[in-house]
């Protein structure tokens, strides 16, 4: 369960977030989708404790993301908008440094990380230093590292941006698996055929403000629009920024 | 605070860094370089200053002077004919000095007029100083002694031209002397302490920001103090190795210095090398934390490593200070971090007694300094700013 109760963030006179409130689900996946700009990744920066909102507060599982810090990072997974690897180290060992941070140690770790790359399809590059892999491939190396303590609330920024076909199918079959073990799952994007295909819940985010929300069907009726596309522009106000 | 997180970054740190080229350069860099320089250095030191073998001197109209040339002869001074051009020779180092006798010089000899003698040096050049001085002391010997016979032909003492017999009496036991070229040793594991951790002090936060992997770092429920003492603690050992292997290997070089011909004697044996490694430790963490600390806060990877450059010059200078002007150890120069280590370090490779103190309050503030470091690091990386730069 993750919680925004109108989060206000200014860097400077820019006002990035303007009173965001959204609860996502356990269960469910939670779009956040919005034009570029709009503060979707300032919304993840406060939900992953990293910021400290202005004003409104954010939680996970009842737990305050800033008061609350390691407890909350414990119980949550994060793909960041920033998913930088370390080069020398491999892909097993990348992965296996979040999970001892994370206190996991040993067989079961092992079996874990093992478990996340037959997932995502890596098998055969765990062990090769990461030096060299591609934009899917390290992509899928931090997805791995943001699983691999099984984390029940789990957020990605932009997870399928420089993917390919194929990639990006195994990134949406990880994401429904996640929703149907019971995790809670935000993800933002601005592209919104994605948002479409797989959220249960929709949160348009414009201008640093939440401009709609709820189920396709429910942003459809609100909007009066049948078509989804037309529904975003309509909430929006401009289909500028959006794909 | 959890001493299970510390491991894993630290070790994390460590093979990162030890499969890195760049980090194993800087730290293994002054430990193959500086003993280098320690030989090559005493070599030419000894050259210089050779106190044996004659001296070359060519001379301008030898044939005036038969008795001083005969003289000077004697004197283990290997008079040479006159080159071409006496003073280009003089400035170009083809020959240390040159002597010019006058056509008068005879004349004003044999009437007990001062026969004057000029003699071309140098003084901008180093190289033929110590030859400079040995032709020189012959030319007043002569002098000396032929002053002494006039006077004896009169029927004086000689003894009444020289109102006082100043002796110079050296108190510095060859020990003392040897500490002052020695003291190039300590510099270089100064330096060591300061290169060897540098390039993971950067890699590890400021090449961590823009690798793009200090958020995704800092999603972890870690504490930032255990995070930023993990690296510390692996900055550290670079460091440390590279002052360790420092010592090993200059203590190698001082047995190849050919320190006999310089007239040292220096006793630098296993128990001053262990004294030094005592003492200069507490540096490795001290210039770790400062490191990390300063790259943190730099903008860039590159930015990171410019001030890092520079803050490797900062122990140098009492190093170098202390190299032309030793001084002893006065009570408050312990209190000062890197000062206080030196000082306590000349005195070990002097000789001197160290009391534990000496050895235990520079360690103590060393290392309190460097955990403040480390604490405002953490504190920095709790920063929205420093987090995602801008």
């Amino acid at each position: 369960m993750i919680r925004a109760n109108s989060l206000h963030k200014c860097f400077g006179k820019k006002v990035a977030v303007d009173d965001v409130s959204f609860a996502a689900a356990d269960g469910r996946i939670t779009g956040l989708l919005g034009p570029n700009g709009a503060g979707k990744t300032t919304t993840l920066r406060m939900l992953s404790t990293l910021i400290a909102p202005d004003r409104g507060h954010a939680d996970v599982d009842g737990l305050d993301c800033q008061r609350d810090r390691e407890q909350v990072l414990g119980r949550l997974g994060v793909l960041p908008d920033a998913r930088g690897l370390y080069p020398r180290l491999t892909a097993r060992e990348n992965v296996r440094y979040f999970g001892q941070l994370h206190d996991l140690d040993g067989e079961a770790l092992e079996r874990e990380i093992d478990r996340l790359f037959t997932l995502l399809d890596m098998g055969e590059l765990a062990d090769r230093r990461v030096h060299g892999f591609s934009q899917g491939e390290r992509v899928k190396v931090a997805i791995a590292r943001t699983l691999v303590h099984g984390p029940r609330n789990v957020m990605l920024d932009e997870p399928t941006n420089g993917l390919d076909v194929m990639s990006t199918r195994t990134m949406r079959e990880v994401i429904r698996r996640l929703r149907d073990q019971g995790c809670c799952v935000v993800f933002s994007s601005h592209v919104m055929q994605e948002v479409a295909a797989l959220c249960d819940e929709i949160v348009v985010v414009a201008r640093g403000t939440v401009v709609a929300r709820g189920a396709p069907d429910e942003l459809r009726e609100l909007t009066g629009k049948q078509d989804l596309e037309d529904a975003f522009v309509a909430a929006i106000g401009t289909d500028e920024g959006l794909h | 605070m959890s001493w299970r997180h510390i491991r894993v970054v630290f070790l994390k740190e460590l093979t990162d860094a030890l499969r890195d080229r760049r980090s194993l350069f800087s730290a293994l860099i002054l430990p193959l370089v500086g003993p280098l320089l320690v030989v090559v250095m005493f070599r030419f030191l000894a050259e210089q200053n050779a106190t044996t073998g004659p001296v070359p001197l060519p001379v301008v109209g030898a044939e005036y002077a038969p008795g001083l040339i005969e003289f000077l002869r004697s004197n283990d001074v290997d008079i040479q004919p006159a080159p071409e051009d006496p003073e280009q020779a003089v400035r170009s180092g083809l020959a240390p000095a040159v002597l010019i006798i006058e056509p008068d010089y005879e004349n004003r000899f044999r009437e007990a007029r001062p026969a004057k003698l000029e003699l071309l040096v140098d003084n901008s050049r180093n190289d033929g100083r110590a030859k400079v001085r040995r032709a020189k002391r012959a030319l007043d010997a002569f002098g000396a002694q032929t002053g002494a016979m006039r006077l004896l032909a009169r029927g004086l003492d000689p003894q009444i031209s020289r109102p006082v017999a100043v002796t110079e009496v050296d108190l510095a036991t060859p020990q003392q002397l040897a500490a002052n070229v020695l003291n190039v040793i300590p510099m270089f594991v100064m330096m060591a302490a300061f290169i060897g951790g540098m390039y993971v002090a950067t890699d590890s936060t400021a090449g961590e920001r823009e690798r793009g992997s200090l958020e995704p770092l800092l999603g972890n429920p870690v504490s930032r103090t255990s995070m930023v003492l993990g690296k510390w603690l692996a900055t550290a050992a670079l460091s440390g190795a590279s002052l360790l292997l420092t010592l090993v290997t200059a203590g190698m070089a001082l047995g190849l210095a050919p320190l006999d011909d310089l007239g040292i004697e220096v006793s630098f044996g296993v128990s001053e090398a262990l004294r030094v490694a005592l003492v200069m430790l507490p540096v490795a963490l001290l210039a770790a934390g400062v490191q990390l600390l300063v790259a943190t806060f730099a903008r860039s990877f590159r930015e990171a490593q410019t001030y890092l450059s520079v803050l490797t010059l900062a122990p140098m200078m009492p190093g170098m200070w202390l190299t032309v002007a030793p001084m002893d150890a006065a009570p408050w120069t312990f209190a000062v971090p890197i000062l206080g280590q030196q000082v306590v370090l000349m005195d070990v490779i002097r000789g001197n007694p160290v009391g534990l103190l000496g050895y235990l309050l520079p360690a103590v503030l060393a290392l309190a300094f460097a955990l403040v470091c480390v604490r405002v690091t953490a504190w920095l990386l709790g920063r929205e700013k420093i987090i995602f730069g801008g």
